[in-house]
């Protein structure tokens, strides 16, 4: 056995070998080795709080039992249940969560009716910045949760390279942060999409596969809070809503979809978004992409409000942004993102979770802004 | 060592909106030993009284049979295992060992044997009955028995005339749970209701003993059984989730007993179910939990069934939920939980049917013995259909019409009671 193959992990499940530094099967989905869910984050960013994600049991690779039940919060029994609720356990994969920092956090989960989790998420934060990245893979190609994974991790990281910490730092004038971060999110998308390339081309080196035929692919929704301005960047149909506690909802991105552009040519919001084809997006991130530059828009809020990332498992459910605000608001009993954001899964899957949801929120404060 | 083992079979596809979910939790002990050897608990050995009545009643046949019946037992009771018997009339003798010997029980041998059959020999039949007083006797006896297993075989051939049945529900509250009790009425002068009482709080069995030379050879079987239980004080414990309700736990075989009023709380979630000790068998529970129900596509377990065994779980069974749009899924009913459901209605009618029928209520008789015939038909247990012929004329098996017979034998009644609660196992391909 060569040095090289000391690093492969084999998936104690089926057997098959991942590629160095895989994290998840890519036949069967099992976890692989200990899981980092920052380890690609510059040390430079400070994390306030530790990830709630826990390691898989290394020697069956199968999720923690001590991973708390993602319903209730209780203790998963060894039967694969929860002791509480009875609600069944699930891999790290296929339900995870982040808090970078007190006022970061975000839940990624597989929903009701999908196998498994094709949603990614990925969030780093310090003081008064934050980036939250949401990748939702298209399901009708195969292994689109390993690239929507690697792509919400390589954008999260070009976005803290640029934050106060990293080593192209946007700094400046209002206005020239507004061309800065732009440039930063297109440079995100692009390392995103350029990481689905990479998954893809792996996965047909390790499995023969042709991945010309059914490429993995995946949308991207970012979002940055640097102090006084929030940025959001995008390709497809995961959405960056910006809810100020006082004052207009906003949805920042604009669908890259065939729902939104009914929408633009006319058609009512509640009819083209019902429609059977709303959900065929026209942009994405894949090896057969078209182009991967995110569109971008920036705001300087007015007063404190929630950043809300999210996939279309979540806003299907609720797309308006003024309900969006109302829904976040009756869940937002407390500061807390990461209690929000379960709540809002937990609101979704009891709305019937056809989808995979993730929700990242950023709890946007005078603290965080300078604003008095 | 004993191992067990548990089973579940279910339908857990549940439609939507759907909340129960039943199951039959088939649970088998297997390497149970004999009696008082596999409790690590207790110092092993096992305990055995056998009470019989000798009330004025059972004078000449009976209590000739009773007491061949006791020498009988007495040889069958393994050596070693602590023995007494006990003479029961309206008031409760200690017959063996001698009322005059210093220790309550006798651990037997070939000479305790012998001289047990000797004070046998000197019973005899006088005075009125008082059941509480035998029980008491027998729990006073049972307490300075350092072991698990306890096991008293009971047998009268009257009515519980000699108190009131307040005293008799009272002592059987007092004493469940400190041992078993196999109750046996001999002739057609006993009520079943009351022996059934004792029994099924007592964890036992009741039956009709229709010929007094029939006893010897129950008896026998009974100490035999009770010998073979290796494993002493085994609880079926059911968790349910936060915000569920279970609606009832139930043995369904051999024979149904409704446990659900037996619960104790193991924790808030968890109920355990006294089964008493256990023998090589199969015992199958049918477990209803109501669950909230959740969006189609969710997964949710509704029951974990285990067994305990000195507190630990030795086996467990989980019974779930999944909710499907899919009614191909949800319309199927298990082959198991649609069987014992039969079966347990079935027990329920006859002994309704009875009860309404000695009430002179001829109307609901009718009825309730109709629905029986049709039942035991559906469920094959064809012991239950010949018991209820001797009872009814079945117009129509399949539709339950029937009609009462005249001048049908008390016996004939009492056996179709006594037996109403034993089942047939579903066929399994």
């Amino acid at each position: 056995m060569s040095a090289d193959d000391s690093s492969l992990v084999r998936c104690p499940r089926c057997g098959e070998d991942g590629a160095p530094g895989a994290r998840f099967c890519e036949n069967c989905g099992t976890p692989l080795g200990a899981p980092a869910p920052d380890a690609g984050a510059p040390s430079e960013v400070t994390l306030e709080l530790a990830p709630t994600v826990v390691d898989p049991d290394p020697a069956t690779g199968e999720a923690s039992h001590q991973r708390p039940c993602a319903a209730c919060g209780g203790t998963i029994a060894p039967d694969g249940y929860c002791a509480d609720c009875g609600t069944p356990g699930v891999s790290e994969r296929d339900h995870f969560e982040e808090r970078p920092a007190r006022w970061v956090a975000g839940v990624c989960d597989r929903g009701v009716r999908h196998a498994r989790n094709e949603d990614a998420m990925a969030l780093a934060a310090g003081d008064t910045f934050a980036a939250l990245v949401v990748c939702d893979g298209v399901s009708s190609a195969p292994d689109s949760d390993v690239a929507s994974l690697a792509a919400s991790r390589a954008a999260r990281d070009v976005l803290v390279a640029y934050g106060p910490q990293g080593s192209s730092t946007v700094q400046g004038a209002t206005s020239r942060r507004v061309a800065g971060w732009t440039d930063a999110m297109v440079a995100a998308s692009r390392a995103a999409g350029q990481a689905v390339r990479g998954a893809a081309e792996q996965l047909a080196a390790t499995k023969g596969k042709d991945v010309a035929d059914d490429p993995p692919s995946c949308t991207f929704a970012a979002a940055v809070v640097d102090g006084d301005l929030l940025v959001a960047g995008w390709l497809g149909d995961s959405r960056v809503y910006w809810l100020p506690d006082d004052g207009q909802a906003e949805q920042l991105s604009v669908d890259d979809s065939w729902a939104q552009e009914m929408i633009a040519a006319g058609v009512p919001r509640a009819q083209a978004e019902s429609s059977p084809q709303a959900h065929a997006i026209t942009r994405w991130l894949g090896p057969d992409a078209p182009d991967t530059d995110a569109r971008c828009a920036a705001t300087v809020p007015s007063g404190p409000g929630w950043l809300l990332v999210c996939s279309d498992g979540l806003w299907n459910y609720c797309s308006d942004p003024h309900a969006m605000s109302e829904l976040v608001r009756r869940y937002a009993t407390t500061d807390d993102p990461l209690a929000t954001a379960s709540a809002l899964v937990r609101w979704a899957n009891a709305q019937g979770g056809r989808d995979n949801i993730t929700a990242a929120l950023a709890r946007v404060s005078a603290a965080v802004t300078g604003q008095r | 060592m004993a191992e067990f083992s548990a089973e579940v079979f279910q339908n857990e596809f549940l439609s939507d909106g759907a909340t129960d979910v039943h199951a039959v939790v088939s649970v088998t002990c297997t390497g149970a030993g004999a009696a008082g050897t596999a409790s690590p608990a207790g110092p092993g050995g096992a305990a055995e009284i056998v009470a019989v009545d000798t009330s004025g009643s059972m004078q000449g046949r009976n209590m000739e049979a009773a007491k061949h019946a006791a020498a009988v037992a007495v040889d069958q009771i393994p050596d070693g295992t602590l023995f007494a018997i006990v003479g029961g009339s309206h008031v409760a003798t200690r017959i063996f060992p001698y009322p005059n010997a210093r220790v309550p029980m006798v651990a037997m041998e070939p000479g305790a044997r012998a001289e047990a059959k000797r004070a046998i020999a000197t019973m005899s039949a006088s005075g009125g009955t008082a059941i509480s007083t035998w029980l008491r006797l027998a729990d006073e006896l049972f307490a300075t028995a350092p072991v698990a297993n306890k096991h008293l075989i009971l047998l009268t051939d009257g009515k519980n005339e000699s108190e009131p049945s307040a005293h008799l529900d009272q002592m059987i509250a007092n004493v469940t749970g400190r041992f078993q009790c196999d109750a046996r009425g001999v002739g057609d002068r006993w009520v079943v209701g009351e022996l059934r009482k004792i029994s099924t709080a007592l964890l036992g069995t009741v039956d009709l003993i229709a010929r007094p030379e029939d006893i010897a050879e129950d008896f026998a079987a009974l100490v035999r059984k009770s010998a073979a239980r290796g494993v002493a004080a085994v609880d079926l414990r059911v968790w349910a989730p936060q915000g569920a309700q279970v609606l009832f736990v139930r043995q369904v075989a051999p024979e149904v007993d409704d446990l659900t009023a037996r619960r104790t709380e193991v924790n808030p979630l968890t109920g355990g179910y006294p089964t008493g000790a256990w023998a090589d068998e199969t015992r199958e529970y049918h477990v209803a939990v109501r669950v909230p129900a959740k969006v189609v596509g969710s997964e949710q377990l509704a029951a974990r069934v285990q067994v305990a065994v000195d507190g630990e779980v030795a086996a467990a069974g989980l019974v779930k939920a999944k909710w499907s749009d899919d009614s191909t899924l949800t319309a199927r009913i298990s082959p198991e939980v649609a069987h014992y459901t039969g079966q347990a209605e079935l027990a329920s009618a006859i002994q309704e049917g009875l009860a309404a029928k000695a009430a002179g209520d001829e109307a609901t008789a009718t009825v309730k013995l109709g629905r029986a015939v049709q039942l035991a038909a559906e469920t094959g247990n064809d012991e239950a259909t010949s018991r209820l012929r001797k009872i009814v004329d079945v117009e129509n098996e399949a539709e339950g019409t029937v009609r009462l017979r005249r001048n049908t034998a008390k016996l004939d009644e009492m056996a179709l009671d006594t037996a109403s609660t034993k089942t047939t196992r579903v066929r399994r391909s």
